[in-house]
């Protein structure tokens, strides 16, 4: 009885995290995918908007879903610009993975100075009314803080998913990223639809970040911590694979649910980066990228 | 004449010359040059918040003496670089201001890894080093420079959690202890007095797990620690993965008897974001704000006044303690000799905020540690009972 019980509230706080660092990991895998840009800074943004929802929260009692009204077309319109002025420009450059690397890191240092100014180094915890309050379906507990940041996360990653494959901008972001000079003689705009994916991403960055915030305190390096789940969602999952990093994500939480059931806690990274290397040697590209 | 006139000159050109030369010389003379005192101090990156702490106890400690005619008569500067929370720059600055700037006395730093790694290169210079140490591992080494004054030994963290839990009778004891440790050297180095008060109590420990940092979710842990029935649980962790489990705590409705955390509920942020949840959770420190030693008023007042705090960071006090404690083994040997400073140290009574302290040959006072609770928001003295701030409140009350 006992074992059972751990196990599945393991599995099912792992899913709720996975789903979590899946709505964090989609953007990232977007830009990666279509721009060949990998985007360092991308946690930092969320982190931004977790500062706004925390903002929100406790000068002026918002719920900090209702802050994603005000920082997602705030990060939406960011990301365009930085796309327009900074990321235009790499473009060119030979090696676009690198450049972008350096310039995104360049950049998430900034942002981090900027909410160290800001917000200072100190903790900060989202507490809501139902910060610890917890659905129980028997003796497992479904935690109201990481169900809505999973609600989210589903939220979020089914708009991108419907951007992409319904929308007539979404195709053109598609075809930029399977053949784009294809895509261009056709006569798709690639700067046009690469500022949009962009700033879609970075959007989507400021929901993972809000829902991560329900979870963990946070402060302003704490999205070099992020970042390191971030780039285990998309490797798993395959660059540019929307629904790759879904999955992946749900596995990653499930692996780690799983080996808090079954393994001593401090194998747990041990495991989850052998599970890495393993999926890079077998297949390098991810494991749902077609 | 002419004669008056010439001697009126020639006086005049004379005196003035030699009153100036004079009166340089005499300022000369009496503006002593200042005793620097340099090292190095987390001031950018990870562990900055902490350090900036620090590097305003060892400024106001600078303040007030220089107010008071300075150390030696002699007025104190510091001189402090930025080791950008990294413990090999915090070594080589280490290197620098002992062979390039050639300060007169060594500052202590922060963390306990840039201590820990600071440690050889005072002992290599036979340079005094007071500081928090890195734990008991640090201090058995054989280093003879080094002093904690007062230390932070994880070794001793909960000797004061036990020593007053000895006080409760045995049948309201605690019977089955779970603890959930991180894995890191802090972490290991609590380990310590866990299993010596559990097994002189008779406590059992029904789960003994580490896990390492960042900790992604703390509700199998304590789904865990429930089924198993137990009744102490020890969150031996930090601020995040110390929210993390009580807020596990309290989405399960675990209540057990007590609740001790590691580091994280001693800091100001754990009662301002956590609220009422932080209440009632066990602690140890080596140094409070409200110990009735003298000058901790003094430091209420300024973290107050000036940093707009109300109660004084915990890192700021422990600067100013540090600072109180080298102050004195110059005093005591009457030198900026290092070894008459140390020999003065190791056989002499040092009084500080912290407390009193003698050094023995590792230069480690005898263990002790204050044990607090978080009682309506305040980290309150528990534990030892001359320093009581509030009555304790056990068993800890069921989640509201």
């Amino acid at each position: 009885m006992f074992n059972l019980i751990v196990i599945i509230q393991s599995i099912v706080s792992g899913l709720l995290i996975g789903g979590i660092f899946a709505l964090l990991g989609v953007g990232f895998s977007l830009t990666w995918g279509v721009m060949k840009v990998i985007n360092i800074a991308h946690a930092a943004f969320g982190l931004l908007a977790s500062y706004i929802a925390y903002w929100g929260l406790n000068l002026y009692g918002i719920d900090p879903i209702l802050s994603l009204f005000l920082s997602l077309p705030l990060l939406f319109v960011t990301g365009l610009f930085i796309h327009r002025f900074l990321i235009q420009h790499i473009t060119r450059s030979k090696d676009i993975i690198v450049a972008s690397m350096i310039l995104t890191f360049g950049l998430a240092i900034i942002l981090e100075n900027i909410m160290l100014l800001a917000w200072t180094p100190d903790e900060r915890l989202i507490t809501t009314s139902y910060s610890s309050k917890a659905i129980f379906l028997g003796d497992i507990i479904i935690r109201i803080s990481n169900l809505l940041g999973f609600i989210l996360s589903i939220i979020g990653i089914s708009t991108i998913y419907l951007f992409l494959y319904h929308t007539k901008t979404g195709k053109a972001v598609r075809a930029t990223w399977q053949d784009p000079e294809g895509a261009a003689l056709q006569g798709v705009n690639l700067q046009k639809v690469s500022m949009i994916a962009f700033g879609l991403a970075i959007a989507s960055s400021g929901a993972g970040g809000v829902a991560l915030a329900y979870m963990y305190s946070f402060n302003p390096p704490s999205h070099n911590l992020w970042l390191i789940f971030l780039f285990l969602v998309v490797i798993v999952g395959g660059v540019g694979s929307i629904m790759g990093s879904a999955i992946s994500g749900l596995l990653i939480g499930l692996i780690t649910g799983l080996s808090n059931a079954f393994f001593p806690m401090q194998w747990i990274n041990v495991l989850l980066f052998g599970l890495l290397m393993v999926i890079l040697l077998i297949k390098p590209e991810g494991l749902f990228k077609k | 004449m002419r004669k008056k006139l010439f001697r009126k000159i020639y006086g005049f050109n004379i005196l003035i010359p030699l009153f100036l030369i004079f009166y340089s010389f005499g300022l000369g003379i009496g503006a002593e040059k200042p005793i620097v005192i340099g090292g190095s101090l987390p001031l950018t990156g990870t562990f900055s918040a902490t350090g900036k702490w620090v590097e305003r106890g060892y400024q106001f400690w600078a303040e007030e003496i220089n107010s008071k005619g300075g150390l030696l008569g002699r007025p104190v500067k510091l001189l402090i670089y930025d080791d950008k929370s990294d413990a090999k720059e915090a070594v080589n600055l280490a290197e620098k201001v002992i062979t390039v700037d050639k300060v007169d006395l060594l500052l202590g730093g922060y963390p306990g890894t840039a201590c820990t790694a600071v440690m050889p290169v005072a002992e290599k210079h036979k340079m005094v080093y007071v500081s928090m140490g890195g734990h008991m591992k640090s201090f058995s080494q054989g280093y003879t420079y080094s002093f904690g004054g007062p230390p932070l030994m994880g070794e001793w963290w909960y000797l004061g959690f036990f020593e007053w839990m000895k006080t409760v009778p045995p049948d309201k004891r605690p019977k089955k202890a779970a603890i959930y440790t991180m894995n890191n050297p802090i972490g290991m180095a609590l380990m310590d007095s866990i299993y010596k008060g559990c097994k002189e109590l008779g406590i059992e420990i029904v789960i003994d797990e580490k896990y390492n940092l960042p900790l992604t979710t703390a509700d199998p842990m304590i789904t865990k620690a429930k089924q198993m029935k137990a009744d102490l649980l020890f969150a031996n962790g930090m601020f995040p993965d110390g929210v993390m489990t009580i807020r596990a705590c309290k989405a399960l409705d675990y209540s057990p008897k007590a609740i001790v955390q590691g580091i994280g509920s001693v800091i100001p942020e754990w009662t301002r974001e956590l609220g009422k949840d932080g209440d009632y959770i066990f602690s140890g420190t080596s140094w409070h704000y409200k110990l009735k030693y003298p000058g901790n008023d003094k430091l209420i007042r300024v973290a107050k006044e000036r940093f707009k705090e109300d109660e004084p960071p915990l890192y700021f006090g422990f600067g100013y303690a540090w600072m109180q404690t080298l102050q004195q083994g110059v005093e005591g040997a009457k030198s900026l000799d290092q070894t008459k400073i140390r020999d003065w140290l190791k056989s002499n009574e040092v009084r500080t905020i912290a407390g009193n302290f003698k050094f023995d040959e590792r230069g480690l006072p005898k263990p002790f540690i204050y044990l607090t609770q978080v009682i309506n928001g305040t980290v309150e003295l528990i534990w030892p009972p001359d320093m009581r701030t509030h009555e304790p409140v056990y068993p800890k009350p069921p989640w509201k």
